[in-house]
């Protein structure tokens, strides 16, 4: 444990030298990611401005979703970016060789080489739009709820380092995935906004298969009711466990059909 | 002409068929982007529910499936990775190669992604107008279809095409100064995602915002030739809109020529 510490320590000090290296780069990446939000932002007021509520959330409330939501998104993107460069071309460049030379785990290998420091836009934008809805979302706040809350996020942002673990797993058959994860990454759109609003398969979908919404809207919407914990928190945990394994697995399978 | 086909018709062939390779990928892009279509229906019919149904700024909700679904995929067939392209070629540094050929740097370029232009044409927008058009059929009892409009959406998507190619590659040629496309990347798709009015109608934009943003070239990119698709112009307006594609494709033709000269002075490749 120790020296994946190291290990992991020495290559993200690697990889801070390189960003240096692409400074101006680092400050376009952190500004689009926050340009980004700043554009759902803007589209979650124009239809406020014409409606007083969706689905029976206040404005203030919705944006407090969104803004949950993003926490655990920003933090798979801070840690574990590299994947993304595994399914687009890492495998099918043939550059995978140098993973299984070294002697360290190849998936912890992959995923402790980038450092991705953009994600500090989402990061941002997620607790900006916390402490700005907050005061007027009417939240539901006791100890156990907050305590809840803050310890589901690292394991929120551990359902999308799953999933792009077996995407972009992907390409060891496929060669390159990239549009792969793109495809079920994308679905994390699904969190932003209150499950209530899809049709009841979609419902189940990002519930069970995919299980998008525990990164968003469940957790927050325990926060804001104080319902349901077992739900909204215990499923959650259930489910990040079954898929966490499956991942794993998933991804040890083709690393030796390679070799 | 003969020349032209001889030198070009490679760089297509050689597109189509990385696309027909990696073709799980060109999947997985369609859907990524049908995915975010049903995730904007289902917020779109929640804000009519929560509106008490019938008219939104002047939509209603036949219109918003239609401009959501056809919006998408207008923008995923003008959509270019030029810019990208370029960036990884100064990354690893093929582009030497491509700048030793005796071609025209951005045709051969244009034809590199032109036959995948063609492919996205077949197999995924006409399907795409077809299944439209049924849905309308089957909300509202009558077929909608306007053979003439389909036409000049035709035009115009291709007029959208090249505004989105020369952008592009003006985005591209800053890789020549910047040597890192990846964060100015996604910063440009962003943008032109809301200024291109396929996350939000520019109609319903504030009144003022909305005028800008229709006379800038982002809106040329999908937004006017959905509108016209769905018959939201009449005869004048859609030729002044077509007039305005017209300019912009011209200018940006410009542009990118005039970056290119500068440009090509400051090749600098670091090899990763």
């Amino acid at each position: 444990m120790r020296r994946a510490w190291k290990i992991y320590r020495l290559l993200a000090a690697q990889n801070l030298k390189r960003l240096m290296e692409y400074k101006a780069d680092f400050l376009t990446g952190a500004i689009s990611f926050l340009v980004d939000q700043a554009i759902g932002i803007a589209f979650i007021f124009i239809i406020f401005t014409q409606i007083p509520q969706l689905a029976g959330f206040t404005f203030e409330q919705i944006v407090f979703i969104y803004g949950f939501s993003q926490i655990p998104k920003g933090l798979d993107h801070l840690l574990a970016d590299n994947l993304w460069c595994v399914g687009y071309f890492i495998v099918r460049k043939g550059d995978f060789d140098k993973y299984l030379t070294r002697p360290i785990n190849p998936l912890f290998h992959v995923i402790a080489e980038t450092f991705q420091v953009d994600a500090i836009g989402e990061l941002v934008v997620g607790i900006g739009l916390i402490v700005y809805a907050a005061p007027n979302a009417g939240l539901h706040l006791s100890v156990w709820t907050i305590l809840l809350s803050v310890i589901v996020i690292p394991f929120s942002a551990l359902i999308y380092t799953s999933l792009k673990i077996m995407t972009s797993a992907l390409a060891f058959w496929l060669k390159s995935s990239g549009f792969i994860i793109q495809m079920v990454y994308g679905m994390n759109e699904f969190s932003k906004y209150p499950t209530t609003i899809y049709s009841f398969p979609v419902r189940i979908f990002v519930t069970y298969i995919i299980p998008f919404a525990f990164t968003g809207y469940y957790p927050a919407l325990y926060i804001l009711t104080g319902n349901n914990p077992w739900f909204n928190i215990g499923g959650f945990l259930l489910s990040h466990f079954l898929s966490g394994t499956r991942e794993y697995h998933h991804m040890k399978v083709p690393v030796h059909k390679i070799l | 002409m003969n020349k032209i086909r001889k030198r070009y018709v490679p760089f297509m062939k050689a597109g189509v068929q990385s696309l027909i390779i990696y073709r799980m990928n060109f999947l997985g892009f369609i859907i990524g982007g049908l995915i975010y279509c049903f995730v904007m229906f289902y917020l779109w019919r929640a804000v009519f529910d929560s509106n008490g149904g019938g008219m939104f700024l002047g939509f209603s909700m036949t219109d918003m499936v239609i401009y959501l679904f056809l919006s998408n995929t207008t923008s995923q067939l003008t959509f270019s990775s030029v810019s990208n392209d370029i960036g990884e070629e100064i990354k690893d540094g093929s582009i030497a190669m491509r700048l030793l050929k005796p071609v025209n740097t951005d045709l051969s370029y244009l034809f590199n992604e032109l036959g995948g232009v063609l492919l996205k044409l077949v197999i995924f927008v006409i399907p795409m107008i077809l299944g439209l058009e049924i849905y309308r059929y089957c909300v509202t009892g009558t077929i909608m279809f306007n053979a003439i409009n389909f036409l000049l959406y035709v035009l115009s998507a291709i007029l959208a095409y090249i505004i989105s190619f020369r952008i592009n590659l003006c985005f591209g040629f800053i890789a020549f100064y910047v040597k890192n496309l990846w964060g100015i990347g996604i910063l440009k798709n962003s943008i032109i995602g809301f200024l291109s009015g396929s996350l939000i109608p520019l109609a319903f934009m504030p009144e003022v915002l909305r005028l800008c943003l229709e006379y800038m070239p982002f809106a040329s990119m999908s937004y006017t030739p959905v509108m016209i698709y769905m018959g939201k112009y009449g005869a004048y307006e859609i030729l002044f809109r077509l007039g305005i594609q017209v300019v912009w494709a011209v200018l940006l033709y410009g542009l990118s020529k005039l970056i290119w000269l500068g440009a090509i002075k400051k090749l600098c490749v670091q090899g990763g």
